[in-house]
C-alpha cells in the first residue's frame, strides 16, 4: 500500500493518514475484500504512533470504506465515494498551486477557464 | 501518469508452453510401458513365488512383513501410478514445464521414479524367487542401495537431458521500469505484508510437536535419544517457518526493508544507493524451486517466495537480484525507482 503525506498539511495527522489510505484505495491498489497491511506496519513505515493510524482506520470504517474483522485484520469493504475522492484531489491541487504561489481564487479561475 | 496493475494478487495471462505436447506424449507412452512391465513381471514369475510374498524388511536381510500376491502387485503398481499421475497431470497443466528448474525436476522424476518403481519390484521379486515361504526370502541391503543410486542417477541424467532452453530473462531496460513522481515536501512510503497460511500451519504444528515431545521426555515416556532427534527436526522447522511464513516489505526514502516473521524482525535493509533498479514480476513456487528463501543455482537470483504471484524484484548495483513476494508490488517498485533516481541525482 502506497501512502503519501504532505509535510505542509496543517490538518491533524490522523486525518492526513485517513486521506492517504482513501487515496490508495481509490486508485485501485486495494479492491473490496483485500486485506490491508496491519496498522503497526503502516505506522512503522510512516514513523508515527500506531494509535494515530488506528484512529484513521476507525474513521474510514465509520465512512463504510473498511471492515474490521476479529482475527482477519482490516479489509476493504467498498470504494470511496466520488465526493471524498474529489475533495482529496482538490486538496492536493491546492497544495501544488500553493507551491507555485497561486491562491485558491486563481485555481478556481483556472478551473472555470477549463470547463 | 504510469498505469499500474491492480495491487491485489490477481492471476495474470499465461504464455503457451512449446514443449508440452511432446512431454505429455512421452509421459503417456513411457508410463504405460512401465505400468505394463510392473503388471506383467510378477504374473510371469508367479509359479516360482511363495504366497504370501515377503514385502517388508527392516534393516537386516530377514523379512518382517508379508502380503498376498494380489496386494503386493497392487502396491507396486500403485507406487508408480501415483508418481505417473502427478507428472502427467502437471504436464497437462503445463505451468511446470515453463521454467527450467521445474522442467529438470519433471524429467528427473519421470525417469528416476520409473527406475525406482521397477527396481523396488525387481529386488522384491528377486528375494522371493524360488523361496519356499516368505520367511526364507532374504534381501541383501546393498540391493536396495543399488536401486536408490540407480534411480537417483537416472533422475539426474533425465533432468539434465530434459533441461531445455535456459529461462528467458526479460530485458529490463530503463524504459519499461515503473517510476512515479516525488513531490518536494511529501513523504511517500509503501508497505506490504504477505503471509502463507499453509506455512503458518506447518510452523505451528512443528512447534506444538516440539512442546509435546519435550513434555513426554520430561515425564519419561519418551526415550531421551528419540526426543533429541525429534527436537532437532521440529525446532529448526518451526523457527525457519516463523521467520519465513510472514514477510513485511517496506519502501521508504532509505530504500528497501524486508522484515522477517510476524514482528518484522530481524530485518534486512538495502539502501537506495545499493539498488540499480526495481520492478514487479510474477513468479510461481515451481519456477524458483519451492517456498521460503530460494536461490536458483548459477543465476545469482534469490527469491523469498511465500505464494505464487506478484514479487518485488531489485537488482543490486553490485550485481545479483533479490525478489520478495508482495501485494501491490508494482507501486512499491515505482516508489523505489523514484527514490533511487533521487539518491543518484543528489
Amino acid at each position: 500500500m502506497l501512502l503519501t503525506l504532505d509535510l505542509n498539511d496543517l490538518r491533524p495527522l490522523h486525518e492526513q493518514v485517513a486521506g492517504a489510505i482513501r487515496r490508495a484505495i481509490a486508485d485501485g491498489s486495494y479492491a473490496p475484500g483485500d486485506r490491508l497491511p496491519p496498522a503497526r506496519d503502516l505506522a512503522g513505515a510512516l514513523g508515527i504512533n500506531a494509535n494515530t493510524v488506528l484512529r484513521a482506520l476507525r474513521d474510514l470504517r465509520d465512512e463504510g470504506l473498511l471492515e474490521f474483522r476479529r482475527g482477519r485484520g482490516v479489509s476493504v469493504l467498498g470504494r470511496p465515494d466520488a465526493h471524498a475522492v474529489l475533495v482529496e484531489a482538490a486538496r492536493e491541487l491546492l497544495a501544488e498551486a500553493d507551491r507555485y504561489g497561486y491562491g485558491p481564487e486563481e485555481v478556481i479561475h483556472i478551473i472555470r477557464e477549463l470547463s | 501518469m504510469p498505469v499500474f496493475s491492480p495491487g491485489r494478487n490477481a492471476p495474470g495471462a499465461v504464455a503457451p508452453v512449446p514443449s508440452r505436447g511432446r512431454a505429455v506424449t512421452v509421459a503417456a507412452v513411457w508410463g504405460s510401458f512401465v505400468t505394463a512391465v510392473l503388471v506383467a513381471a510378477p504374473l510371469m514369475l508367479r509359479d516360482r513365488l511363495p504366497d504370501p510374498l515377503a514385502t517388508h524388511w527392516s534393516g537386516g536381510s530377514v523379512p518382517d512383513g508379508n502380503a498376498s500376491f494380489g496386494v503386493a502387485l497392487v502396491f507396486s503398481v500403485a507406487l508408480w501410478a501415483v508418481i505417473w499421475a502427478g507428472l502427467l497431470g502437471s504436464a497437462l497443466h503445463g505451468a511446470v514445464l515453463r521454467a527450467r528448474l521445474p522442467r529438470v525436476h519433471w524429467w528427473g522424476f519421470l525417469l528416476g521414479g520409473a527406475v525406482f518403481a521397477l527396481g523396488m519390484q525387481a529386488v522384491t521379486l528377486n528375494a522371493n524367487l524360488d523361496a519356499a515361504t516368505w520367511h526364507e526370502a532374504l534381501l541383501p541391503g546393498w540391493h536396495v542401495a543399488v536401486v536408490i543410486a540407480a534411480s537417483a542417477a537416472a533422475g539426474v541424467l533425465a533432468g539434465y537431458l530434459g533441461r531445455g532452453e535456459p529461462d528467458r530473462v526479460p530485458d529490463r531496460s530503463s524504459a519499461d521500469k515503473p517510476i512515479m513522481r516525488l513531490r518536494p515536501g511529501q513523504r511517500a512510503v509503501w508497505v506490504s505484508r504477505v503471509s502463507n497460511p499453509w506455512l503458518i500451519g506447518l510452523t505451528t504444528t512443528a512447534l506444538l510437536a516440539a512442546m509435546v515431545i519435550t513434555g513426554l521426555a520430561v515425564l519419561g515416556v519418551l526415550e531421551a535419544t528419540a526426543a533429541w532427534i525429534a527436537l532437532a527436526v521440529s525446532i529448526p522447522i518451526g523457527l525457519m517457518g516463523v521467520a519465513t511464513a510472514t514477510v513485511q516489505t517496506r519502501v521508504d526514502a532509505e530504500g528497501l526493508r524486508v522484515g522477517f516473521g510476524p514482528w518484522g524482525r530481524p530485518a534486512r535493509r538495502t539502501p537506495a544507493d545499493a539498488i540499480e533498479s526495481a520492478w514487479a514480476e510474477r513468479r510461481s513456487p515451481a519456477e524458483v524451486g519451492g517456498w521460503g528463501i530460494r536461490v536458483v543455482p548459477g543465476s545469482g537470483r534469490t527469491t523469498l517466495m511465500l505464494r505464487g504471484g506478484d514479487v518485488l524484484v531489485i537488482r543490486r548495483t553490485g550485481g545479483g537480484e533479490f525478489a520478495v513476494s508482495a501485494d501491490d508490488a508494482e507501486r512499491g517498485a515505482a516508489l523505489l525507482n523514484a527514490y533511487i533516481a533521487e539518491t543518484a541525482g543528489s
